[in-house]
């Protein structure tokens, strides 16, 4: 490779680096967890969704009654969302076609009943998230947990509070930039090893100097990596900022109609169907018919449950489903049912039907969920994730130490400092604070949305003030592998004394779930304690002989989950 | 140590000019190129299809105006492309 461009690539892939570093750390961190999202929550509300999975279920028609205490049904749109779990449902419901009965609510003041987005205007429709566990519509404020936080932390949510709109919400827009980078620093990145590609994922010279330690780290797991990582950045892209091509495509495919975009990528089911005025003359079972689309659909799970002109004569139900992954990987599958003469017009089987559009999707959402192999297929993107950390981790400190000379001048070898300093407390305080924060949670009744955001975030600042204003990378390195191992091992300590929640008993009723968190958090703790033990020695080995090269402390740089292994060689 | 500077753009302008010819330019071009597949194949599945290629491209081409020793022959280029990737869409 000619030396110009060898040096291109080099410069454009530091300087994207550097710029996200910071921020793709926590999308990282915040997205391994998010791979455990509903076991997470789970843990939390104490609810086992492994445990209650086959005793549950999915009662429409209990919903439908329980709605009907406070509204007329007649002539409503419905509209449930399974959620992934499959033990509850993001739930729709819109005003009445039925102009009698939309009259009627007119005059009634917006009802009392809180729920996320519910809609403005003069309707009584209605949107919120319902359990068929717990046979009640949760509040999304009170029902806000760990899972949800960590989930929506990795794609910057909680900054779209920052009120600056350029098209979508702050923290949606900067996930977006971010992710667009970082595929940028990938390409750069590999482009950049291309030539060495080989000879250098076998060299691995971990102990000659710190620099090549941090190097030969960051080459070799991001070689190992970089598909895994690849997929992330293009998918995540699309995930979160696909806003960047839809807005226009709509304008200039489908002449401004996002409405029409959406439905031909089959996104939205908008059929209409005419509202006739005449009631249906039977009643009918949402239960039996779903139950019965179930039966036929043995591969796939139903994902969407929606009625069309409840009680009308022109009712209709459409019942979606996507398939189960050891089922077909892509897929989708569609029935639409007439009620009043019992024909159905339109069906697909998820496990037969797969448009060229499913596969495009079905490739997006499955590999960046990893939700197509079950628990294990999680495990391994989880330690994939967390090796991406180390990557990050180790890049920043590589372009530290590459700084770190007689000849930069003093002035930016103290920023260069400082920002290192400032990414590395803010990054390793991530995990001690998030088992802080749940550890905490144990002790609350019902911990809703502020009680989340004001442990995390408040324990992450002082954290992170702290050891800013130590200014010492080894002592940041030292005390936040130590803070990680006490507050890992407290978590399924505390669950075990609060709760009875000791592994043996969540394991003998079936809450896998609950037992899952509560060893990977003791496996992240036994990590934490190896990592700091050699962590230790190598430092207490530098300090005594400053100008030798450290002795080989930590050993299982490939071994993922030790992401803790940050010692700096450099001294300020 | 990091990149030697004797092969990095010294003058900011021609830097800002490089990042806008690759953020702007590559995006003009990508986008009008798939708009123009859109013409040639069935319309929603080159939109699907984009989601990955799209944005894959606009990278690739924001590198290659950081490589170019020429920013304004990245600017002529992005140009001259998009005019052209958009010619059946302004036609018609």
């Amino acid at each position: 490779m000619d030396n110009r461009k060898y040096n291109i690539y080099f410069h454009t892939h530091t300087i994207s680096g550097i710029i996200i570093c910071a921020l793709l750390y926590v999308i990282f961190f915040a997205g391994s967890f998010s791979f455990f999202k509903d076991d997470i929550t789970a843990w939390q509300k104490n609810e086992s969704f492994t445990a209650a999975r086959d005793v549950t279920s999915k009662d429409f028609n209990y919903v439908l009654d329980s709605l009907s205490a406070h509204h007329t049904l007649k002539g409503r749109d419905f509209d449930f969302s399974m959620q992934r779990h499959g033990l509850g449902a993001y739930a729709a419901m819109t005003a009445s076609h039925d102009s009698t009965v939309k009259a009627k609510v007119k005059k009634k003041p917006e009802t009392q009943r809180r729920g996320r987005g519910r809609r403005g205007g003069n309707d009584d429709s209605a949107f919120f998230t319902y359990n068929f566990a717990q046979k009640k519509d949760i509040d999304y404020v009170a029902g806000y947990d760990m899972g949800e936080f960590l989930y929506r932390l990795h794609f910057l949510a909680q900054l779209n509070v920052i009120p600056i709109r350029l098209g979508s919400p702050f923290g949606y827009l900067l996930a977006g930039v971010v992710s667009f980078m970082f595929l940028f620093a990938l390409i750069t990145g590999l482009l950049l090893h291309w030539d060495k590609i080989v000879s250098n994922f076998f060299t691995f010279r971990p102990w000659v100097k710190w620099k090549t330690v941090w190097t030969d780290l960051h080459t070799a797991l991001g070689v190992i990596q970089f598909p895994f990582q690849f997929i992330f950045a293009v998918t995540g892209i699309v995930l979160i900022a696909n806003a960047a091509l839809m807005t226009p495509y709509a304008s200039y495919l489908y002449k401004g109609d996002s409405e029409k975009l959406y439905q031909a990528l089959e996104y939205s089911d908008t059929s209409k169907f005419e509202y006739t005025y005449r009631p249906l003359p039977s009643t009918f079972d949402v239960n039996k018919y779903v139950a019965s689309v179930e039966k036929r659909e043995a591969g796939a799970f139903i994902s969407r449950v929606s009625i069309r002109n409840y009680q009308d004569e022109n009712m209709h139900v459409i019942v979606e489903s996507k398939p189960k992954a050891d089922a077909s990987f892509a897929g989708s599958g569609k029935t639409i049912y007439r009620v009043h003469d019992q024909k159905v017009l339109h069906q697909t089987s998820a496990t037969e039907h797969a448009s060229y559009i499913d596969r495009v999707k079905a490739l997006i959402y499955h590999l960046h969920f990893g939700d197509f192999g079950g628990r294990p297929l999680r495990v391994v993107y989880f330690v994939l994730g967390v090796m991406g950390c180390i990557v990050i981790l180790s890049g920043i400190l590589i372009w530290l130490v590459a700084r770190d000379k007689n000849s930069i001048p003093k002035h930016k070898r103290v920023f260069n400092f400082w920002t290192a300093n400032v990414f590395l407390a803010a990054c390793l305080s991530m995990l001690p604070v998030t088992a802080f924060t749940m550890t905490v949670l144990l002790f609350f009744e019902a911990p809703g949305m502020g009680d989340i955001f004001n442990w995390y975030f408040y324990s992450w600042l002082a954290l992170g003030v702290y050891f800013i204003a130590r200014r010492n990378l080894d002592l940041t390195n030292r005390q936040t592998t130590l803070l990680s191992a006490v507050t890992c091992f407290a978590l399924p300590l505390a669950d075990g004394i609060v709760r009875n929640n000791w592994f043996w008993n969540t394991y003998a009723r079936g809450a896998y779930d609950i037992l899952f968190i509560d060893l990977l958090f003791l496996s992240l703790a036994i990590i934490s304690v190896v990592v700091f033990v050699k962590v230790k020695k190598a430092q207490t080995a530098k300090a005594a002989e400053p100008s030798e090269p450290a002795e080989p402390a930590v050993q299982a740089t490939t071994r993922p989950a030790v992401k803790r292994n940050v010692i700096v060689g450099a001294k300020r | 140590m990091p990149a030697n500077k004797k092969h990095l753009t010294k003058s900011p302008w021609l830097r800002l000019a490089k990042i806008l010819a690759g953020v702007v330019g590559g995006y003009t071009v990508m986008f009008s190129f798939h708009l123009l597949l859109a013409r040639i194949f069935p319309q929603e599945n080159v939109i699907a299809t984009s989601f990955f290629t799209g944005y894959i491209l606009w990278a690739i081409l924001l590198l290659l105006a950081f490589l170019a020793k020429n920013v304004w022959k990245v600017w002529a280029a992005y140009i001259v492309l998009t005019v052209l990737f958009s010619l059946p869409y302004l036609i018609s």
